[in-house]
């Protein structure tokens, strides 16, 4: 569905995404595009889109939604445009939108119950311009605002739970590299009607600085290691549709981390014991939590 | 003034070779700019990077068209004409390639007036997380052909440029720079600053009138679906994944994990892989279960080809 020829990078883990979701979402769509790497898929004249595209400012891709959505609708009602000729409002962002400048338009466009999907693919970081950190960077990862020995001293932001508290029609953590996981939660997605909303993390080889081959193995690590919980919200309640295996059977995630190049300072020139348990003590207590 | 043109494909250091070559410069009094010019294409695509140094002021911007020396850090982009790796290279101009080829060969092939000197590309197979060593090896290079560079200076911007990446990095690019200075010892300094252009030689662009179009016709509107088909992604690529049908069970996983889409299967079920798209990241290749895809490198086919062709 999703045309070749795109500029995004070689093995650029977002695109694995987007190409899922064009495949399920069809060409019925509009998809409202704030500024960031996946804004480059249509630079005039080139699309990879069989639907149609429009790009918004960072902070009002919901916004564009909502004129999107009332005007089509409007056609419908005045007989301008057939019933059968829905087109469904896609807004796809990265997460310096989503988890950052675009929060407060997302959280207005739940609260009127706008019927749109978004789409955040979450390369952790501001990839477009050079891979600064954004409210989605793990704690201790290496970008370019985040050099020192410690690495980003924030942590990410819990957009999923921001999301859900609004109790919107659909929430799904997915990603593209557990193909099945991800199909079926577009599908079920794509029957329901309101805000319908997915964090899709997305392996980056230029910001995360690992080989593109290895997007796949590392977005599998991210489920397989617990760092990325597989999840949805619907009907008020959080569903995991994937569970890791329990502490001590899983593997340590380190085995995640040590292949990415924006965490080598916590391995060489010495082992930084301290973070890493920090970061394994918060992934063992999130599934505590769940279990 | 010198002026240095580098070329390479994104992700190759490309943008800090500049840098460090830059830095050095000004460690031995130079004035310096130094920038990297891409545009939306990403990792792997051909970009290039430029380095002006001169005792004098600068006041020169824009690109470089006539470079004293061209750095080509990929071969195979000397074969792709969007590349533009040999726009105003003249018999004054040197060339410095990583290839295993003889510089006489790339002479020959090229028509080549100037001087060419080689690297063996294997800096390239030794890449290593961090910043990649083609880059580091070209920069040391560059150093020597120049002249002015002392492997002080050299070793000075080195350093400085790749502080945040850790001593080890920092130590196996320097071992990689200082390699390629001594092996150009020879021709220190054969590279020269040209002769500055006179006022009088200023050519004043060749205007074209446009005329005023409908905003309906000159807003960038694009009609048609998927026009990306028509971007040939396939010049990114340096390795080029092939599959083995003997061993393939098609399972298909390759054409699920492609991102790009460029693997599609037959009604038999055996993926095809469309080379004019396919960017080269070889996640195929990690995810094939039997170990039916492997990869060769590009250059080495091109090459290949054009003997072919000329028998
Ligand atoms: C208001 C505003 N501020 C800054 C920018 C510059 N800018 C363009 S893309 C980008 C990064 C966006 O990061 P993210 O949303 O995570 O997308 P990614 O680049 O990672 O795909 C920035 C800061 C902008 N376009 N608009
Ligand atoms: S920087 Fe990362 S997210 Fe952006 S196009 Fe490249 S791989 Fe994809
Ligand atoms: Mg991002």
């Amino acid at each position: 569905m999703l045309g070749t020829g795109t500029p995004t990078c070689a093995g650029c883990g977002a695109l694995e995404n987007i190409k899922i979701f064009c495949d399920i979402l069809g060409e019925k769509t509009v998809f409202v595009n704030a500024a960031g790497c996946m804004t480059l898929l249509t630079v005039y004249p080139f699309t990879p889109f069989r639907g149609s595209w429009l790009y918004t400012a960072m902070a009002s891709a919901p916004a564009g939604a909502q004129g999107v959505r009332d005007a089509l609708d409007l056609l419908i009602r005045d007989g301008r445009l057939a019933p059968e000729e829905y087109l469904a409002v896609v807004v796809l962002t990265g997460d310096g939108t989503a988890y950052g400048m675009g929060l407060s338009a997302t959280s207005a466009a739940i609260y009127r119950k706008l019927d749109f999907i978004y789409i955040c693919y979450d390369n952790e970081g501001y990839g477009n311009t050079g891979y600064q950190f954004s409210a989605a960077t793990p704690y201790a990862a290496r970008t370019a605002t985040s050099k020192g020995p410690r690495g980003y001293r924030g942590y990410k932001k819990d957009l999923f739970a921001i999301w859900a508290a609004h109790r919107p029609a659909y929430v799904a953590t997915v990603i593209g590299t557990e193909p099945a996981d991800l199909a079926r939660k577009i599908e079920k997605a794509k029957g329901l009607r309101g805000p319908r909303l997915f964090i899709a993390l997305s392996p980056c080889p230029t910001g995360w600085q690992f080989e593109p081959a290895k997007t796949v193995e590392i977005g599998k690590l991210a489920v397989k290691t617990g760092i990325w919980p597989l999840k949805e919200y619907l009907d008020g309640k959080v569903v995991h549709t994937r569970i890791p295996p329990p502490r001590g059977r899983r593997p340590p995630v380190e085995e995640y981390l040590k292949r990415q190049g924006r965490f080598t300072h916590l391995f060489s020139p010495t082992r930084n014991e301290e973070i890493l348990k920090d970061i394994q003590a918060s992934v063992d207590a999130y599934w505590e939590g769940v279990i | 003034m010198f002026r240095i043109r580098l070329h390479g494909r994104g992700g190759q250091g490309i943008k800090t070779a500049s840098r460090i070559l830059g830095t050095a410069f000004f460690w031995e009094g130079y004035e310096v700019q130094d920038a990297p010019r891409y545009g939306a294409e990403r990792r792997g695509a051909p970009i290039f990077a430029y380095v002006r140094a001169s005792k004098e002021v600068i006041n020169e911007r824009g690109i470089i068209n006539r470079p004293d020396l061209g750095i080509v850090a990929d071969e195979s982009l000397l074969l792709l004409p969007v590349a533009d790796v040999l726009g105003g290279v003249t018999e004054h101009s040197v060339l410095l390639i990583v290839t295993d080829e003889a510089p006489g060969v790339w002479k020959k092939r090229l028509n080549l007036k100037g001087r060419v000197f080689s690297l063996s590309s294997k800096v390239i197979v030794e890449e290593h997380a961090g910043f990649p060593l083609v880059g580091a090896a070209c920069v040391g290079a560059a150093a020597r052909l120049v002249g002015v560079i002392s492997r002080k200076a050299l070793e000075k911007a080195i350093r400085e440029q790749l502080r945040p990446l850790g001593e080890s990095i920092i130590g196996r690019n320097l071992a990689k720079a200082r390699t390629a200075y001594d092996q150009m010892e020879a021709s220190a300094g054969c590279v020269t600053e040209r002769e500055e252009p006179s006022a009088d030689s200023y050519e004043t662009p060749h205007w074209i009138d446009l005329p005023f179009e409908e905003a309906g016709l000159s807003a960038p509107y694009i009609h048609a679906a998927a026009t990306s088909l028509k971007v040939e992604t396939g010049a990114w690529r340096s390795l080029r994944p092939v599959i083995d049908r003997r061993r393939c069970h098609r399972c298909g996983l390759c054409d699920i994990y492609c991102p790009d889409g460029v693997i599609s299967l037959d009604a038999r079920g055996y993926p095809h892989i469309d080379y004019q798209h396919c960017k080269g990241c070889l996640i195929c290749l990690i995810q094939c279960p039997t170990h039916a895809i492997k990869a060769i490198p590009e250059p080495g086919l091109r090459a290949k080809r054009h003997q072919g062709r000329g028998r």
